[in-house]
């Protein structure tokens, strides 16, 4: 299961590609501020072979790795645009790669990469701790299967067909398929910031037939934490794209806004505070680059891979919050309004930063790791 | 002409690994223990022992070409080289004859001119330090007052300079001139290859707060120097210079002297028994991942040198990095040790030995130095960000 890497100019067109889809979007909230993404959307972004990026080449996928998919996350944070691309596209994605190949998992993956089919990974707990193993979903054994009771927070792409779920069972964790609208499941909608959705899933003694345990065990746990911290690698990219926005925003404002008979941004310490925040935005480019070649290599150990990953998200979510706030105020009152567009990346960073862990929940993860101790103490993590 | 002691090797041909085995091996097996990490820069007595068995190696010059007497290392060589270096605390000496006069003799001088200071650098008998800031040009560099003025086959220098790194150490210096008192000012300026020994130059070292002496004044009184020892054209010097600096950005910008910091913290917070304070462990984690990062945009620079493209003044941004990040590491050592702060040298804590103040004296010119960090921040406003000057 090898990933393969792109070569500069093969990467450069993907990103285009992806630059050129979430340039020509435009998506507004309703009267409410809601924001919803399209599925029609979602299924052009299935046809340009998005959601395809990480799924191996035997299972009929472009087997690339996590630079590719970093590319696409980065043009959609760019544009902030409210597709739930590492929720649904690499979380849900390398969940399906990790199933058994056999004829019902193989369509469930054929109708996720064709975009028909849209599951989310239902895994943070409570939105409290940043712990795989923990769960306040419990799987009771049952016969021919399971049955799930409890509840998961902060589910990204909550309009899903089918959830991929994350259980405690006596053995460890599983993975599980639940389809929404299963009996005992029920959902509530949380609105984020952005105007975006993360649902609340109740488990009430949802049964799961033995055929939709997608993992369990050790193999479970070895499943959740790559996907994990791929999804977490990707995140910094989408962080990054929304930095690359603000930023440019910015930028303009400061040579082009006049007060006082000249350009703001000819004052020296508006200059620096740009150069503050653009280094920033350098470093932690870098920073996801690196990671994005550590954390999608098979031959590092896992933990290796771990490190790399909360470290990228310590850096790209503080980053993106720190960017976020000093575009605001070298805006000024303009930045605050709603018709123009910063909001759109100064929401979505407030949501997308601490998604998945803020910077102080990975920097604990990471110094954990560094230290030997691999699971910190989920209470720890608050 | 031949320079240097020939290669024993064909370093590029080696695997990496090999390669970086066999260095570690000669820095291991031969660097003296004493000299590892040292709270300040080591005068050329203390150090030249290592440096001349580094020249007769020929290891002297790593980056140089070998038909120049370097070892002709690749850029993924060089950089294993100089990782090795600093993963085992090898003091520099004061090395702006490697690192600045030869690339620049190989790249812009005469066969003269290479024929007659190459080798020295390369046996390490003549040693440079760099003679750019006055009195009254710091920042404002491009303001220097230097003048320089023909004389037959000389040029007179009348001038001084300052805060010259080790000038009583060395035996030479290069120095930026005014040859065009009409010209604009960056476009009046000359690059000289100076004797310290030539009648007219004075050489006082000034003593700085950390309690050493390393920078000096030079006085250039009537100084002749031969027309000859022009580095490119008259009155181009400032391009010169500023090729220089861009590499000097890059050396500055390098994890070394964060990672040290971090070493030092580490033993700092295990010594005063605060290892597993968790508002420690989250401070030490945020700069330990900023240590990280900062390698990585380090080696994306790195890569570009070594693919052989030009850097653009976005290097710059390395330097403030590099040295924001190491005083930062500098403070949280100080605060981590409390009162103990107060004491100067080497100092018992616990079970170990440390010198608390070293690295907050270390870090805190690191700013100041190689361009300051607010004219860094001017480069990359008006360079990178466009940003309108008034």
């Amino acid at each position: 299961m090898a990933e393969a890497g792109l070569n500069a100019e093969d990467l450069a067109l993907l990103s285009e590609s992806a630059a050129q889809f979430a340039r020509s979007k435009r998506t507004t909230a309703d009267t409410s501020g809601r924001i919803d993404f399209s599925r029609a959307d979602w299924s052009q972004m299935a046809r340009q072979g998005w959601l395809s990026i990480l799924i191996p080449l035997e299972r009929d996928g472009l087997g690339l790795d996590l630079v590719a998919a970093s590319a696409v996350a980065r043009q959609l944070g760019r544009h902030a645009r409210p597709e739930p691309f590492v929720a649904a596209g690499v979380a849900a994605g390398k969940c399906l790669a990790a199933s058994t190949n056999s004829p019902l998992w193989n369509e469930r993956l054929a109708s996720f990469m064709g975009g028909k089919l849209l599951t989310s990974l239902a895994w943070q707990p409570g939105g409290k701790a940043f712990d795989h193993g923990a769960g306040t979903v419990i799987a009771r054994g049952a016969a021919n299967g399971r049955r799930l009771t409890g509840s998961c927070r902060l589910v990204a792409a909550p309009a899903s067909d089918a959830f991929i779920v994350t259980a405690h069972s006596e053995d460890g964790p599983i993975l599980c398929w639940a389809e929404a609208g299963v009996s005992g499941l029920s959902l509530t909608i949380e609105r984020c910031v952005d105007g975006s959705p993360l649902g609340l899933l109740q488990f009430d003694d949802v049964f799961v037939p033995e055929h939709d345990i997608l993992a369990g065990g050790e193999a479970a746990a070895a499943v959740l934490r790559e996907v994990v911290d791929a999804s977490l690698v990707v995140n910094a990219a989408e962080l990054l794209g929304l930095m690359e926005g603000a930023l440019a925003l910015t930028l303009d404002y400061l040579r082009t806004r006049k007060q006082f008979g000249v350009t703001i941004g000819s004052f020296q310490s508006l200059q620096h505070r740009a150069v503050d925040i653009w280094i920033e935005l350098q470093l932690t480019a870098a920073a996801q680059n690196a990671a994005a070649r550590v954390a999608g290599n098979r031959t590092t150990a896992p933990l290796d891979r771990s490190a790399a990953a909360s470290a990228v998200k310590a850096r790209a979510a503080q980053a993106a919050l720190v960017l976020a706030k000093e575009a605001l105020q070298m805006h000024g009152a303009i930045g605050f309004a709603a018709e123009y567009g910063l909001g759109v990346f100064f929401n979505r960073a407030q949501v997308l930063a601490p998604w998945m862990g803020n910077a102080a929940q990975h920097r604990r993860r990471f110094d954990a790791i560094s230290r030997g101790s691999a699971t910190p103490q989920s209470n720890e993590v608050q | 002409m031949r320079f240097g002691v020939p290669q024993e090797r064909d370093w590029n041909s080696l695997d990496d690994e090999y390669f970086r085995d066999i260095i570690r091996f000669e820095f291991e097996s031969h660097y003296p223990s004493y000299l590892r990490y040292p709270p300040r820069r080591l005068l050329w007595r203390e150090n030249a022992d290592w440096f001349r068995r580094m020249a007769s190696k020929g290891w002297i010059a790593p980056n140089w070409p070998a038909e120049y007497g370097g070892m002709g290392l690749s850029g993924p060589k060089l950089l294993i080289f100089l990782e090795e270096q600093e993963r085992w605390g090898i003091a520099r000496y004061q090395d702006h004859g490697t690192l600045m006069v030869g690339p620049l003799l190989i790249r812009f001088g005469t066969n003269e001119q290479r024929e007659r200071f190459l080798p020295p650098i390369l046996a390490c008998e003549e040693r440079w330090c760099q003679g750019y800031s006055e009195p009254d040009s710091g920042s404002d560099l491009a303001s220097l007052k230097t003048r320089a003025t023909r004389d037959g086959d000389c040029f007179i220098i009348n001038g001084q300079k300052i805060w010259t790194t080790m000038a009583h150490d060395v035996d030479h210096i290069f120095v930026l001139a005014r040859t065009d008192m009409n010209a604009k000012k960056q476009e009046g300026i000359s690059f000289f290859l100076v004797d310290l020994a030539s009648s007219g130059i004075t050489v006082r070292s000034i003593r700085d707060i950390a309690g050493h002496d390393e920078l000096c004044e030079v006085f250039l009184d009537k100084v002749r120097v031969p027309a000859a020892h022009v580095v490119g054209q008259v009155n181009q010097g400032w391009a010169l210079a500023k090729s220089l600096l861009g590499f000097e950005r890059v050396s500055l910008g390098s994890p070394k002297m964060p990672e040290y910091g971090l070493q030092i913290l580490s033993r700092i917070a295990k010594a005063c028994g605060v290892e597993d304070d968790p508002t420690f462990r989250d401070r030490f984690a945020g700069l330990q991942i900023d240590v990280r990062h900062l390698g990585d945009i380090y080696h994306h620079f790195a890569a570009r040198i070594h693919k052989g493209e030009a850097l653009g003044q976005d290097v710059s941004m390395l330097k403030i990095v590099a040295t924001e990040l190491f005083q930062k590491i500098a403070d949280l050592i100080v605060e981590t040790a409390g009162p103990l702060a107060g004491l100067a040298g080497d100092t018992i804590i616990g079970d170990d030995t440390i010198n608390i103040m070293a690295p907050f004296y270390k870090a805190r010119p690191a700013s100041i130095y190689g361009g300051t960090n607010e004219i860094q921040r001017n480069i990359i406003a008006r360079e990178i960000l466009e940003l309108p000057s008034r």
